[in-house]
């Protein structure tokens, strides 16, 4: 069963279930920048994207292409058998044989932002971006075409795939290769999922996240993509998706020693950091000359590494000659502009002054509110936390835990009832010290094992690895 | 599907560039009863933890990437403020134009800085959310341990985006005059403006959490309690019903 929707104009959402396999498998279709139909398709908007399909054969391979009019815009085939998605997008697509195309995959390492976390001053200096990406040249892919029977594609797409030409660029186009199971052993799809799109130098691509991970199964990340316009005339298109990350990053974030050399440093800039890199940065001249370099040297933190001088120097010079508001996009802050001037003029000074005044009431209570809001999360998550500690040592002790004996347990209970019940929706100044959080007052030496099984409600045992697995 | 739905009115009225920062929740969910009714549990699991755990990155990453950017900003209001002051040359007119400015500025600015605040603690509460209905409907234990992980992700810190929050507060008591009494045409005038930018945001996200909040059939008594805003009526009336959400 599958199911199609096109939105026009440019919005296509495809969710495939297979149900004979019992899973969901998506499809997640790439469409070009710079190629010249997408000049054409930009300035013929009303025409949609089709996604046709055409179904397997013995290979289990189903195809899909994707088209524009007549013309053939890209193809993604799943191999059942092997169980790998290929998504693959073409360029420049006049009928005969000036097209190109190429296979790319990526990996989440594409983030132009790394970070340290800054308690942990890591000196190793992380490459910028994890993996190297490269464009896959086509012709790789007419080997496996070859390889695998190329009956299971539709026969009509073969032409489509000369040389790659080096040098076109790809801006802001990605495409996903996403195995649906262990995929015991390599293959070509498994090359291919390693191979990434280059990155231009000026271009900082807004990679959303592209997983290849051979040990996801039974997944249903939906995935939508939209088609628009980007800068100039490609199209871009984003894939929002529940499955990032390569292999080599299914490491815990914010630990990066855990991970090794595949880590994402994450540097966590604070005030006073600030500070010192603005006072480098005057030293050197000012926001237009001071060099990344430069002001690395002279700020002499450990860790810190020339991408996030460079990074925050890009941020630095948005913010002095783009004042308020630097960090939205654009088509947020176009239009409040205009309204600014008009109300201006038909309003007093003071009726703004009033006006913004009450916003900020109404800002600061929502502060509020996010503050209190926030610290009883945090307690009742204490309180749990306590609440299962005494519950594992009660259970190591043979007292039945489910007989209402503990005087203890329910004293805790109904003094966290109390705090939650009681407490004001209103301003809290200091929230009441949380009596439960004190195990110590137990007096019993008891060595807590947070692995073992909970007897209570529930139905299934976990491995201890399952529960240490977060 | 309340939160669910909530999430997704908030995620549609948000910030342009942040509408894709926020939770898969519905997502998530199915996800949660797909594996509910399979059979390798323990597959499972772990695949769950690594979703779970890439939203969390994706989370901190703009999280932190939006603190960066309230730093600077922070400091070149500062800036600003003081060259107006300093800087004697300009006519009083320029002056006053140049403090107006400064002051819609740091209001909205005060206003982005809230927000990133909510988004953190949204972004949470629905985390806490799907983790209670994937061990409610495996059996699993996933909730307890893992949530404690994420109270100590940077997304979820947010004291340093509070105490610049409190510190704009301050700045802006001082750039403000002295308030006498708001007139009712005043505070007309106020509402008429609501309707734009920041401001429609910011009500927009105290509203939803009211409603979040408000009591549901799984209230127990380790829920939140139900939000009581004084100022409830006034600050509806903020909110303006476009429903085509403005972009």
């Amino acid at each position: 069963m599958m199911s199609l929707l096109v939105f026009p104009p440019w919005i296509v959402l495809v969710r495939f279930l297979n149900a004979r396999n019992r899973l969901w498998l998506m499809m997640v279709m790439i469409v070009v920048s710079r190629f010249s139909i997408a000049t054409n398709v930009c300035e013929n908007a009303s025409e949609n994207v089709d996604v046709v399909f055409s179904h397997g054969n013995d290979n289990e391979e189903e195809l899909v292409k994707f088209c524009i009019g007549n013309e053939i815009v890209g193809f993604c085939g799943y191999n059942l058998r092997k169980r790998l998605f290929i998504v693959v997008e073409l360029s420049g697509m006049s009928s005969t044989n000036g097209t190109v195309g190429h296979i790319v995959s990526s990996s989440s390492g594409m983030s132009s932002n790394l970070h340290i976390s800054s308690e942990e001053a890591c000196s190793k200096k992380a490459p910028f971006i994890n993996q190297s990406s490269e464009v896959l040249r086509s012709t790789a892919f007419r080997d496996y075409m070859k390889e695998n029977n190329t009956s299971s594609w539709c026969t009509d797409s073969l032409p489509y795939f000369p040389d790659y030409p080096e040098n076109c660029p790809i801006q802001s186009s990605n495409l996903q290769i996403m195995p649906c199971e262990d995929v015991g052993k390599p293959n070509d799809w498994q090359d291919w999922a390693d191979q990434l799109i280059t990155e231009d130098d000026g271009v900082t691509p807004n990679w959303n996240e592209i997983l290849v991970d051979t040990t996801v199964a039974d997944q249903t990340p939906k995935l939508e993509f939209h088609v628009g316009e980007s800068s100039g005339t490609s199209l871009s298109l984003q894939v929002k998706s529940l499955v990032p990350a390569s292999p080599g990053e299914a490491c815990t974030p914010v630990t990066p020693s855990s991970c090794g050399s595949q880590s994402k440093p994450r540097m966590r800039w604070t005030p006073e950091l600030h500070e010192a890199f603005v006072e480098a940065v005057n030293k050197l001249g000012g926001s237009e000359r001071a060099t990344p370099k430069g002001v690395l040297k002279l700020m002499k933190v450990e860790g810190l590494t020339i991408y996030h001088v460079k990074s925050h120097l890009q941020k630095y010079r948005t913010a002095r000659y783009k004042p308020e508001p630097s960090s939205e996009g654009p088509s947020e802050k176009k239009p409040t502009p205009k309204q600014d001037l008009s109300s201006l003029d038909l309003k007093t000074s003071s009726e703004i002054t009033e006006a913004l005044r009450l916003q900020v009431e109404v800002q600061k209570r929502l502060h509020e509110q996010l503050k209190i809001q926030k610290n009883l999360q945090m307690r009742i998550e204490e309180q749990g936390r306590y609440l299962q500690m005494m519950f594992e040592k009660q259970c190591k002790f043979g007292i039945d835990p489910f007989q209402p004996a503990s005087s203890t347990l329910e004293k805790s209970e109904t003094e966290l009832t109390n705090e939650i019940s009681s407490s004001p929706a209103q301003t809290k100044t200091e929230p009441d010290p949380v009596k439960v959080g004190s195990p110590s007052s137990e007096k019993q030496e008891v060595e807590l094992d947070p692995s073992e099984s909970q007897p209570s409600k529930r139905a299934k045992l976990n491995e201890s690895s399952s529960t240490e697995s977060s | 599907m309340k939160f669910g739905k909530r999430l997704k009115q908030h995620v549609e009225e948000t910030l342009p560039g942040w509408r894709d920062m926020y939770l898969n929740y519905k997502d998530l969910k199915k996800i949660v009863r797909l594996i509910s009714s399979s059979l390798e549990y323990g597959k499972s699991e772990a695949e769950f933890v690594y979703l779970l755990n890439n939203e969390i990155e994706k989370f901190n990453v703009f999280f932190m990437e939006q603190e960066e950017n309230f730093i600077i900003r922070h400091k070149e209001l500062q800036q600003r403020i003081k060259r107006v002051n300093e800087s004697e040359p300009s006519s009083q007119g320029e002056y006053e134009e140049e403090i107006a400015r400064i002051r819609k500025d740091i209001v909205d600015f005060h206003g982005e800085m809230v927000l990133l605040v909510n988004y953190s603690n949204i972004n949470y509460t629905g985390m806490a959310k799907i983790l209670k209905k994937y061990d409610k409907r495996t059996g699993g234990l996933l909730r307890l341990p893992f949530i404690q992980k994420v109270l100590e992700q940077p997304f979820f810190t947010t004291e340093l985006v509070s105490k610049l929050v409190k510190e704009c507060e301050t700045t802006i008591d001082e750039l403000f005059p002295t308030v006498v009494v708001a007139a009712p045409e005043m505070k007309e005038a106020a509402i008429i403006m609501a309707g734009e930018g920041i401001f429609r945001n910011t009500v927009a996200a105290l509203m939803t959490m009211k409603e979040i909040r408000k009591g549901s059939s799984t209230q127990s008594h380790f829920s939140l309690p139900v939000l009581n805003l004084p100022d409830t009526e006034l600050i509806r009336s903020f909110q303006f019903n476009s429903p085509i959400p403005i972009i």
